[in-house]
Order: structure tokens, then sequence, then C-alpha cells
């Protein structure tokens, strides 16, 4: 389908191409974005609030209070679990991407008896509930002696099924005469994924890192599951400390969640883009 | 012979080499833990009697005795009806979902640049007129805000087009986590929450109008919910028959449908409180049923299918209808109590009562509905209208042509020409949304409420965590796990096997 067509149905679609259709059609949507914006508005306005005007029913501040984000880390070690959810995330990130990548590459582009048989076991366990296998992961964990460790938060999270799995799509549309001409320069498998593949396909692998990253920044059940030392806490089990120790401080808390949602905000700002592509052709296929 | 079988050899090492990290990380974290959890589920592992402490007890096979104890427990049951009480948001979202993709696919910037600056010019005299009048009345800070941050939007989304838009509508969702949570937790906060603090002035007002009215008139909202049920109900029978006739729906197919509609009118004769409306529901319900059927054996089925088909679409179709009566019956229900909750009692020259926001979490009736609103406030910009947005550019043209040319009208153009060419997304969202919302719900009970007050918020997920690692029964709890994932599974199942015939049609 060309763009041209598509916007001829956009187009058409709309009957009002009247000036007023249009119009009314921005205010609409400027309520509804306004309307999905105010918790947010709130939380920001919340976090810069002094404590005696937490429970006011004004929402901008009388007083504006910068420092309610210098508290934050000076009430808990903030600061550190900023820097344990990004290291976590960051390896999990890597050694995802590269362990999908190659299994990927594995799937699409090598030929051995059964590798069907063993990709669709691969796309069965997508199906099984986390919770399934959290239970007896957590008894490995206490068998590995890994428990409360960074390793064991980062290692169940390196190997993804999703990864491979949106990876092997990927790949699969890459055309396969390029792999025969590459054979026919004496190319090595190792510098067919290396110097072809994986360039390729860097939309691809940008989507599962944006993915992958993100889940992990956001991760809440494993860390609750494994953390028991504060100083390893990551961001989420970090924010449930205002919820428990200091109900009181709802400007402080805010303060810590304006900090922990604003990267994410920015991030997904910069990345729509593959983001949205990802989930349109990831999910679509799958 | 042998440089040939040497080849097929290096290729099945290379593909092994590169699939190997891979698959010892899949067989450590996802195969072993597989089998070592089925085993668990068949013993009574308990980490209270089963310790180092006391090294000579040791966790013995029970067979079925974990599933058997799941299965007669009656928090079971509370907590799958959690689950499925918090499920029936899920129309809602995926119809948001699709208001808004409808919304943003459609021409923003009005054909030229010049409209587009049109717009902008009269946001901002729209904008600076509001806000001076404000300023004239001595508006509070807080409306400014309001308006400001709507007329930025405006003016953005003139400028930028829908992608604007697209990324307000999807932040909720992408930020979804703990932090979200944590801020619903205090704008849902009885005191200091701005939820309640707007909510308690309205309520105010509405109450006063409410003692007003006679209150007759306020329950005959119960009898307006019967006629509207019984209006559901003959929509979805008349479409039911429809199907059946055109043979899109077999004889088989049919039946379980027909009882996921009809469920909540049989409820709703428990539910009532009064015995006149339990009668009526009864009656409008069972004529209703009667009639369908009769028609459904007297007219000749014009074309021949099989007994199973179709059944996806009218399941769908039929749980959608039946969301929608559970909602109205809500209502109903609702409207009945209504004058009693408004009114002024005056005790001891204390007056008391009126109408008051809920504590909304610590509530029982209030925690569920609480967390909904915020599951829809998450949802409505997720994936699903990302999906929406992909397939209404795939729908193709010649259709609304053909349909401009017959002179349809645009609901007409969505109900005849879109909305079909949609259904396989929606097929395919409603079947996502089913597994993730059986699964889904440990984060927020997690953060916000703990299983919430007396187990309301509570769900399958929440509850098999405290079971594995909060109690300490890991065969129990690996038990409870595999139910939900045959739950699942069945799902899964009902999309492979029906879900592929829908979307070829």
């Amino acid at each position: 389908m060309s763009m041209t067509n598509a916007t001829d149905v956009t187009s058409n679609r709309l009957v009002p191409k009247k000036f007023f259709g249009t119009w009314f059609l921005h205010i609409l949507l400027a309520c509804m974005s306004l309307g999905l914006a105010l918790p947010f508005a709130w939380m920001v306005l919340t976090s810069f609030k002094p404590l005696t005007e937490v429970q006011s029913e004004s929402w901008i501040p009388t007083s504006w209070q910068p420092k309610n984000y210098q508290e934050v880390f000076s009430v808990v070690p903030y600061g550190r679990f900023y820097c344990n959810s990004l290291f976590i995330a960051a390896w999990v990130t890597a050694l995802q991407v590269t362990t999908s990548s190659l299994a990927a590459f594995s799937f699409s582009r090598c030929k051995w008896a059964g590798r069907d048989k063993v990709f669709m076991l691969y796309l069965s366990t997508m199906m099984l509930p986390g919770l399934v296998m959290m239970i007896p992961n957590y008894q490995i964990m206490i068998f590995l002696g890994l428990v409360d460790t960074y390793m064991g938060l980062i290692l169940p999270a390196a190997f993804s099924a999703f990864g491979t799995f949106l990876l092997r799509q990927f790949m699969l549309t890459i055309s396969s005469s390029i792999d025969e001409s590459a054979e026919i320069d004496g190319a090595s498998k190792w510098r067919l994924f290396w110097d072809i593949i994986l360039p390729l396909c860097r939309p691809g692998l940008i989507t599962l890192t944006i993915f992958t990253f993100m889940g992990n920044y956001n991760s809440f059940f494993w860390p609750l599951v494994m953390l028991k030392s504060q100083e390893r806490y990551t961001l989420p089990i970090g924010l449930l400390f205002f919820d428990s120790t200091r109900g009181q401080s709802t400007h402080l808390m805010m303060a810590a969640v304006t900090m922990a949602v604003i990267p994410m905000i920015f991030l997904f700002i910069l990345l729509q883009k593959y983001l949205v592509k990802g989930i349109q052709m990831g999910a679509v296929k799958g | 012979m042998s440089t040939k079988k040497n080849r097929t050899f290096r290729e099945v090492a290379t593909g092994l080499g590169f699939l190997t990290p891979n698959i010892l990380g899949f067989l450590t974290f996802t195969t072993i833990p597989l089998v070592f959890s089925m085993i668990m589920a068949f013993s009574n592992w308990d980490l209270k009697l089963h310790n180092m402490f006391k090294p000579e007890a040791s966790p013995h096979f029970v067979g079925f005795d974990n599933f058997q104890r799941l299965l007669s427990n009656s928090d079971f049951y509370k907590y799958l009806g959690n689950t499925l009480f918090l499920m029936m948001n899920i129309p809602f979202t995926i119809g948001g979902s699709l208001c808004c993709a409808l919304l943003l696919s459609k021409d923003l910037r009005g054909g030229s640049k010049k409209s587009a600056m049109m717009i902008i010019a009269s946001a901002t005299l729209v904008a600076s007129c509001i806000m001076l009048t404000l300023i004239g009345m001595g508006a509070s800070a807080m409306t400014l805000l309001v308006c400001g941050l709507g007329c930025t939007f405006l003016v953005g989304g003139a400028l930028g087009g829908s992608t604007v838009y697209r990324t307000l509508f999807y932040l909720p969702h992408f930020t979804a986590g703990v932090a979200t949570y944590l801020l619903w937790k205090k704008l849902y906060n009885p005191r200091s929450g701005p939820i309640n603090q707007t909510l308690n002035p309205i309520l105010e007002q509405v109450g006063g109008v409410i003692n007003s009215v006679p209150s007759g008139l306020i329950q005959a909202g119960l009898w307006l919910a019967i006629i509207l049920i019984g209006a559901i109900l003959f929509m979805g029978l008349k479409r039911l028959n429809t199907l059946w006739r055109d043979g899109d729906l077999g004889s088989g197919a049919i039946v379980l449908p027909m009882f996921f509609l009809m469920l909540p009118s049989v409820l709703a004769c428990q539910w009532f409180p009064i015995q006149a409306a339990r009668y009526s529901i009864a009656i409008v319900g069972g004529a209703l049923l009667a009639v369908t059927l009769f028609m459904i054996i007297s007219s000749k089925q014009e074309f021949d299918c099989k007994p199973s088909n179709g059944f996806g679409n009218a399941l769908m179709l039929c749980l959608f209808l039946m969301v929608i009566q559970f909602v109205v019956i809500g209502l109903g229900i609702v409207a009945y109590k209504l004058p009693a909750m408004a009114a002024f009692t005056v005790t001891n020259g204390v007056s008391s009562g009126g109408l008051i926001a809920p504590n909304w979490l610590t509530e029982y009736h209030w925690a569920k509905p609480a967390i909904m609103v915020m599951g829809f406030w998450g949802a409505i910009g997720s994936n699903n209208m990302l999906l929406y947005l992909a397939a209404l550019t795939n729908v193709p043209g010649e259709l609304y042509e053909a349909a401009d040319i017959d002179g349809a009208s645009s609901f007409q153009k969505f109900w005849n020409v879109t909305w079909p060419q949609l259904a396989p997304t929606t097929f395919f969202i409603v079947v996502m949304a089913m597994i993730g919302g059986l699964q889904g719900g440990f984060e927020m009970a997690r953060t916000m409420t703990n299983g919430g007050p007396a187990g309301a918020t509570t769900t399958l997920s929440f509850s098999i965590y405290t079971e594995g690692f909060v109690t300490g029964r890991l065969g129990y709890s690996s038990s409870f796990a595999w139910v939900l994932f045959a739950m699942v599974f069945s799902i899964t199942m009902f999309n492979w096997k029906f879900g592929s015939r829908y979307v070829n049609d």
C-alpha cells in the first residue's frame, strides 16, 4: 500500500474536511490529553510543596521548594537505587540483545535438524505465566547462592524467548540472496552475522534494546523477591520505602516518583519512532 | 560423499554454536524450573515444615492433594472472581483505545498549513481571552494552570499533528509501574488526594439535588436498567439469530455464547433489591429467550455450515454484551440505593450522612472500581491504540470510496467498513488483554492495597505470590500457578482454534 493511498483513506473517512471539524477535533484531543496528563501535573506540583501544604486543596504550592529533591537523596540512598536500576537494566539489555541476536541468527539463517521444533519450544514458553517459573527459579537462586546479588537479578533476565522471536522475525525479512552472495565471496557464517545481518537489523536491535531496558528499569516482581539488603535495591523497590516508613511525606514521595518517571518520558519522546514500529511489528505477527 | 557429510556437520555445528549461549540460559532458567515446578505442584513442600532446622522432615509426593485443596477452597473462587471483575474493564479500555485511534487517524492538519496557523491563532486568542476573564474575576491559579496546560497541548497538537497527541496518550501506559501506582495511591487518598477534594463539593451539590427530588423518581433507575438489559438481550439474541440464519454461526457454537448472554439477567434475579424487579427481569429474560429459541428453531438455516463455525466471533460479542449488562445492573442497584445514601439523618442534633466520596482503596466495594479507573487511565492509549492505528492505515481506500458512492453516513461507514476490517485486530487485542488480565493485578495489589480490604483486590497472581513467597507453601502455590496456566492455555487454545478462522473471513 502506497503512502498516498493511506493519506487518501484518512482524509476521505473524515467527513468534515471543513475548518470547524478540524478545530473541534483539536479541542477534543487536547481535552483528552489534558485529562490524561492531570495526574502527572499534580505529581510535579506536589513535589514542590512544603510539608505543611501537602494536605491543601490548591494544587499550586504557595512557596516553591526545589529542595524537596535534595531531601529525597538524604532520606534514602536514592542515587544508589538509581545506579542499581541503571546498572542492572544495562547489563540485562546487553546480555539479552547478544544472546537473542545469536539465537535468532541460528533460527533464521542456519540449517540444522530439528531447528523449527526447538523454535516452537521457545515460542510455547512465551505463553507460560512468569509466575510458574518464579517459585522454582527462586529455589535455584538459593541453590546457586545468588539471592540478594546483582548476578541473581541479571542472569535469569538475560535470556528471553521474546527477544529471540522478535529478532528472528526481523531477520526473516532480510532476503536470503544476501547469504548466497556472501557465501560465494567466501564469508564465514560469523562474518555473515557480524558484518551483514546485524547491521541490517539495526532497527530491530534498537527496538529490543528499548523494550528490554524499560522492562527491567521498571521490573518489580523479581527484585522484590530477590533483594534483601537496602544497598542493592532498585528504583521500584526503593520507591516502596517512601510508602511504608514515611507515609506522611507525600511531597518527598512525589519528588522521588517524578525523578523516576521523567527519564522514561524523555526516553520515550526521543525513541518513540522505533518503539511504535516495534510494537506494531512484534505484536501483529505474534 | 564425505565432504558433503562434513559440510552438513559443520552447518549443524555452527547453527548450534550460535544457539549455545541462549539455550544454556533457556535450559537453566526456563526448562529446569518448569520441570521442577511441575514436580513441586504434586508435593507438600512447605517452608514452615521443611527447612534446615528440621532435617528429619522431608517433602514428599501427595498426588493431586494440592489441586484438590485449591479447587475446594472458597478463597480461590473469591480471588478468581476478583480477577474476572477487574477484567471487566477490558471492553472499555479497548473501546477507548479504538476511539483514540480513530481520532488520531484523522487528518489533523486540516489539509493545509494555513488552517494549522489559523488553529494556533484562534487557540491563543481563546486562551488569552479565558485567562484575561479569569484574572479579572479573580481566578484561582488552579484554573489558570488547567487552561494553560490545555492550550499548550492544543498548540502543540496544531503544530505537530497527531504525533503529539499520540505521545501524550501513550505516556500513562509507558510510565506505568510502581511509580505511577504510588502516584495514584496518593491521588485516591481520602483526605489529601485531589480526587476526593474535587469530588466532595460536587457530590454535595448532587446530594442536594437528589434530596430535593422524590426518591421514587431516582429509584426508577432500577426499572430503566431492566428495560436496558432487555434491549441489550434483544439486540444480542437478534444478532445471534441473524448469524445463525446466514450460516455464520453453527448450531453447536450458539450454546455457550447464549449462556454468557443470559448469565447477567439470571444473576440479577438474585441481586435486585426488590421482589417485583426480580420477577420482571426473569420474565423479560425468559420471554426474550423463548422467542429467540422459537425463531431459531422455526427459521430455516439458509446456508449450510459446520456446528462449530463462528464460535469465536459470537463468544466475543456475547462476552462484551455480558460486561455491559453487568455494568447496567450495577448502576441500577446504585440508583435504587442512592436516595438512602444521600439522605441526611439527624441523630441527637448531629446530622450525618449525605453523599460523600468513598475512601477508595480502603473500602471493600470501592477498591476494585478504583483500580479499574486507574487501569483505564493507563490502558486507553496503550499498545492497543498503536495496533489499531496501524490497522486503520491498512484498510483499503476503495472500500470507503464505494461507501461514499452509496451515500453512507460516517457512522454507517464505521460500522460496515471500518469495524469489520478491524475485526482481526480486535480479536487479537481481546485475547491478549484476557491473557494479560488473568495474570495481572500483582503490582497494583502489592503497591496500592496489599491485597486490599479483606482480600477485595487480591488477584490470582497476588495470591500465588503470597502463598509462595510470604507463607512459604511452595507446593501449594506451584499447583496454583499451574491452574492459572491452565486458564491462560485454554484462552490461547481458543485463539488458536477460532482466531485464525475468524481472521481469514
